[in-house]
């Protein structure tokens, strides 16, 4: 189940623990504006578009953030983190490093399809939020790094690849599966998975190797 | 190498908007010093923008770097957002002239490429100001710059795309339809990122790493190096 906005609280909310219904108003609002974002674009977006697309009061969402500003940055790091989650899951079934990153990349990719808006939080409208948003990308990119690093060790030219490939080749993933959000292109997200595991791996593994890997 | 964004190459003059900013490194001819209102205003935004970020730059901060009247400035913009698209697009054309310009000087496509990415680096580690505003400020600019900077950033594409011309069967049947688009992104990353960080003057000294980088896919890794480790 995607993290709509649309989802009607409980009935009976009262009585479920305070903790729940405090995470789940938080999910709303990250969805909210999520949403709102997508459609109007980060700028446009008042903290009355959110309040009423989740359905909370004024007050809910002003006990939960100061700003629609603090909004973004707790939705851009709640999106991340279920992006990474997802990767380091899937990559965690497989005991080679090409096959993990193959099964990383598939789940990003899913994480993208399964939730446009929130995906668009992270790779599109942060770049429009400000300073604090824009480097908060930065880093969670550096996340993805680490894990390609590994690929050095796999690979027969390992200390002469350039210092930067990996940043370089998370920046190209990006690059292309920001192009297709930003023009709502989803369908396609899903059939980039061969193309962007031969990118990522072709400079480890050589042309032929990381064909192999892209067309299990 | 025949430039595959097709520009016309015109002589190397600074448009008056540039000219009129503070020096970098490698200074900007001072006899081209703009008295054009418009191209004032332009330059004022740039100076502006670098001292205030987009957000925080207002119109008299404009108009006091530009030297001229508010009033000035609304006969020429309507509001901010229109004179930032105007300082984008100059700057993006002196940028994408110089590429273009060095691209073609080469005969070969690698060294083209090469010297592609050389101008590149060049033009934004001398202007850090410019490559704020052009890599970092563009992106909060609103809706309309930002379909401009994917635009501008597409643009780059044909330039790795002439590196398929020549090449044998089996390295052409190892390209994907977004190669190209996938080397142009990870390689603005890279530049971004040290824009961001204010450290433009790291911008030449990954050169070698671009060059590798972008392309390994048509050369392989070994001469791609090569290339890399030229000049």
């Amino acid at each position: 189940m995607g993290y709509n906005s649309t989802t009607r609280p409980l009935p009976g909310r009262q009585q479920l623990p305070r903790e729940f219904i405090a995470r789940h108003q938080r999910a709303r609002i990250f969805a909210a504006l999520a949403e709102e974002a997508s459609e109007q674009g980060y700028r446009a977006v008042t903290v009355a578009d959110v309040v009423k697309r989740a359905g909370i009061a004024r007050n809910t969402f002003y006990e939960n953030f100061s700003s629609k500003e603090e909004c973004f940055l707790a939705t851009q790091e709640f999106a991340m983190s279920t992006a990474l989650e997802r990767v380091v899951e899937a990559a965690g079934a497989f005991d080679e490093w090409p096959q993990r990153v193959r099964a990383g990349l598939g789940a990003f990719l899913g994480f993208v399809v399964d939730e446009p808006a929130l995906a668009r939080t992270c790779m599109v409208e942060a770049l429009a939020a400000g300073p604090a948003a824009v480097r908060y990308y930065e880093e969670s990119q550096q996340a993805f790094v680490s894990l390609f690093k590994l690929g050095r060790d796999v690979s027969p030219q390992g200390p002469d690849l350039p210092e930067t490939l990996e940043e370089a080749l998370i920046g190209g993933v990006f690059w292309i599966l920001y192009q297709r959000l930003a023009s709502s292109q989803l369908e396609e997200i899903s059939e980039l998975l061969p193309e962007l595991t031969e990118f990522a791996l072709t400079p480890y593994l050589g042309p032929e190797g990381a064909h192999q890997v892209a067309a299990l | 190498m025949r430039d595959p964004a097709n520009q016309p190459v015109e002589a190397p003059e600074y448009p008056p908007e540039l000219a009129r900013l503070p020096p970098g490194r490698h200074g900007l001819p001072r006899e081209f010093v703009a008295h054009n209102q418009r191209e004032r205003l332009i330059a004022g935004l740039a100076e502006a923008v670098a001292e205030n970020g987009y957000a925080g730059t207002t119109i008299a901060h404009i108009t006091r770097h530009a030297a001229v009247s508010r009033r000035t400035f609304y006969e020429h913009f309507a509001s901010k957002d229109e004179c930032f698209i105007a300082a984008y697009d100059t700057v993006m054309a002196e940028l994408s002239r110089r590429v273009g310009e060095a691209f073609e000087q080469e005969d070969e496509w690698p060294q083209a490429a090469r010297a592609g990415i050389a101008a590149m680096l060049e033009f934004l580690a001398a202007e850090p100001h410019l490559a704020r505003l052009s890599m970092v400020e563009a992106l909060v600019a609103g809706p309309v710059v930002v379909e401009r900077y994917d635009a501008a950033i597409q643009s780059l594409v044909p330039y790795f795309q002439a590196g398929r011309d020549g090449r044998p069967e089996e390295v052409l049947a190892g390209l994907s339809p977004t190669t190209e688009e996938a080397l142009v992104g990870g390689m603005v990353s890279l530049i971004s990122r040290r824009i961001f960080a204010d450290r433009a003057e790291e911008l030449e000294s990954l050169l070698p790493d671009l060059v590798e980088f972008t392309l390994t896919p048509y050369l392989g890794s070994t001469e791609a190096a090569k290339v890399a480790r030229q000049g």
